[in-house]
């Protein structure tokens, strides 16, 4: 009779592997955040364009409704698509995809930020919860990108520079569109901040807190980070 | 044999132990609109109202552990007794003694906002209690702090589980919870309403004060909420030791500069002192002040003329105003500091 017992305790484990073998199956979308050349490293010293001397200390984007489509023009599209990655929680800088294209992918979209239905319906959860302190308080709103460190340039209280861009709604939408082409189905998407503080002197532009022109531009240029290439 | 019969007991008590969770459900409640009133705004869809939820709710408003030092609680600046207002003072104090630029608004009747605070900014119920927590002229905390607070209270567990289900402690769910509280905040039951109703009769100054009242007042302080949820500039000129614009903050825009909300006027008996600011410590003072508004730029077109009231037009006015007052919803146990 003892057999019923392991007979159960074989079922059991049979559904836990298999489960765990579908996890790693899992389709990835890697993001690897870096300065040039190199994986950013916080509070590292990196010199822009501009010549600004700066130290990262927080690197924090949302991407949302991701889209693959795929070499026949279908889609892979997943509900509620809105992935926080932060430059100190390596776990966030992959995104696993419940759908597995098993064609090649063409094409990559996603957002930078976080939509106005999302942005307009009160408390959520997950990577869109408050407590990640990425929801504006006096004005209701995500804060799609957030990029804070300090530089010598930046003429501040501990030279600090501050970038919080968001803003829903129009005109001030700061919300941008990511189309990537991957060349073959190793890839990973690189997020090089680099490109974004050539474009930027920090001794003129060192905080942006509220949505507005200014923001907007520099959504503009933070499109220009994204870029694929080989795993 | 035996160890069959075991297997089946061991089976079935799991199955059973299992059920006993699915009977602990929180006791819905329901949101009863009041006769004659609009739909409410709020979508009660995305957050159902339960009594464990409404009482968990209300545990936070009253619980000081939402600020930085466990000094302040909603119910600091918001009293029950005074129409869930700071009675008395014209700016609020935060923690550390720290003055606010704002007087603080009353709360009642809120699931038929569509927008908060005195400029407007916030857009939706549940997101409103990040600007007292995180501002650090209030409480000066943050919501994940707060999560990593009430997650070492047992007693917050337990109010957490029979709320949502289990135990997690979330920055949704406290948001939840408090907008659960806050919702049920209806005041209905003024001798108005009851006028209204059918119930009671005005007195016959109350009744003039109410024709005064609808040619004067109501295009912005619309019946029956009192309030047409606008942003207005009514003609106070800005304190220069607060330079408040107000609406232009949030919109950019020129033509709001200077407009705050259009507050409600129920159980405005209690909720002084009055204006965004709290310039005004007395009714009479408002209602001089629109009683001999100039003709200032940028105000709306209600307030082109001044009202100009006689003296017993004035006194009449108040009687009226003062039936707003809904002592059913300022002494309701069920709103009070739970015990």
């Amino acid at each position: 009779m003892k057999s019923k017992w392991i007979y159960s305790l074989v079922i059991f484990l049979f559904f836990q592997w298999n489960y765990s073998q579908e996890k790693k199956d899992d389709f990835c979308l890697r993001f690897n955040i870096k300065y040039e050349n190199e994986t950013l490293v916080q509070n590292k010293k990196y010199v822009s364009k501009s010549k600004d001397t700066l130290q990262l200390e927080t690197f924090r984007f949302y991407v949302s409704n991701i889209k693959l489509i795929l070499k026949d023009n279908s889609e892979i599209s997943e509900e509620n698509s809105y992935h926080l990655i932060d430059l100190e929680d390596p776990n966030t800088q992959k995104i696993s995809f419940s759908k597995k294209p098993n064609i090649e992918i063409k094409k990559i979209v996603f957002s930078l930020g976080i939509d106005s239905t999302a942005s307009v319906s009160g408390a959520l959860s997950g990577d869109l919860d408050p407590t990640k302190g990425m929801y504006w308080a006096w004005q209701s709103g995500y804060i799609n990108f957030k990029i804070e460190g300090n530089s010598s340039s930046c003429k501040t209280r501990n030279n600090a520079f501050q970038f919080h861009v968001g803003g829903y709604l129009k005109p001030n939408y700061a919300i941008r569109t990511i189309e990537l082409e991957p060349l073959n189905s190793n890839f990973v998407i690189n997020v090089d901040l680099a490109e974004w503080f050539n474009q930027i002197k920090l001794s003129e532009t060192n905080s942006i807190m509220i949505p507005g022109l200014k923001a907007m531009d520099l959504a503009d240029k933070a499109k220009s980070m994204f870029s694929i290439s080989e795993f | 044999m035996k160890s069959k019969f075991t297997f089946m007991i061991v089976i079935g008590s799991v199955l059973v132990f299992s059920l006993a969770f699915t009977f602990i459900k929180p006791t819905p409640l329901y949101f009863q609109i009041p006769k004659g009133w609009p739909k409410p705004n709020y979508d009660f869809t995305k957050n159902p109202l339960t009594e464990e939820g409404f009482q968990l709710g209300r545990q936070l408003f009253y619980d000081p552990i939402l600020s930085k030092d466990s000094t302040i609680s909603c119910a600091s600046c918001h009293l029950q007794a005074t129409g869930f207002t700071h009675v008395d003072h014209s700016l609020s104090h935060g923690i550390e003694g720290k003055i606010g630029t704002r007087n603080s608004m009353t709360m009642m009747n809120l699931a038929w906002s569509k927008t908060f605070m005195w400029d407007g900014g916030v857009n939706h119920l549940d997101v409103q209690p990040l600007n007292p927590i995180t501002s650090p002229a209030e409480m000066n905390e943050t919501l994940a702090n707060v999560v990593q607070k009430l997650q070492k209270s047992d007693q917050y567990k337990s109010l957490f589980f029979a709320a949502f289900g289990d135990e997690n402690i979330t920055g949704q769910r406290i948001l939840k919870a408090l907008s659960q509280f806050e919702l049920l905040l209806v005041s209905s039951n003024s001798k108005y309403d009851k006028v209204i109703r059918k119930e009671a009769v005005f007195t016959d100054q109350e009744q003039n004060g109410y024709q005064l009242f609808k040619n004067n007042c109501a295009s912005c302080h619309t019946e029956p909420l009192f309030t047409n949820g606008n942003y207005e500039n009514n003609g106070i000129p800005i304190d220069t030791t607060l330079n408040d614009i107000g609406r232009q903050r949030i919109t950019e825009k020129s033509e709001d500069y200077l407009k705050f909300k259009v507050p409600t006027l129920r159980n405005i008996q209690f909720t002084n002192p009055y204006m965004h600011d709290g310039r005004f410590k007395k009714l009479t003072e408002v209602i001089k002040h629109y009683n001999s508004i100039g003709n200032g730029k940028n105000l709306p077109k209600q307030l082109q003329k001044s009202m100009n009231l006689t003296d017993n037009e004035r006194v009449d006015l108040v009687a009226f105003l003062l039936t707003l007052t809904d002592n059913e919803f300022l002494f309701n146990k069920r709103f009070s500091y739970p015990r």
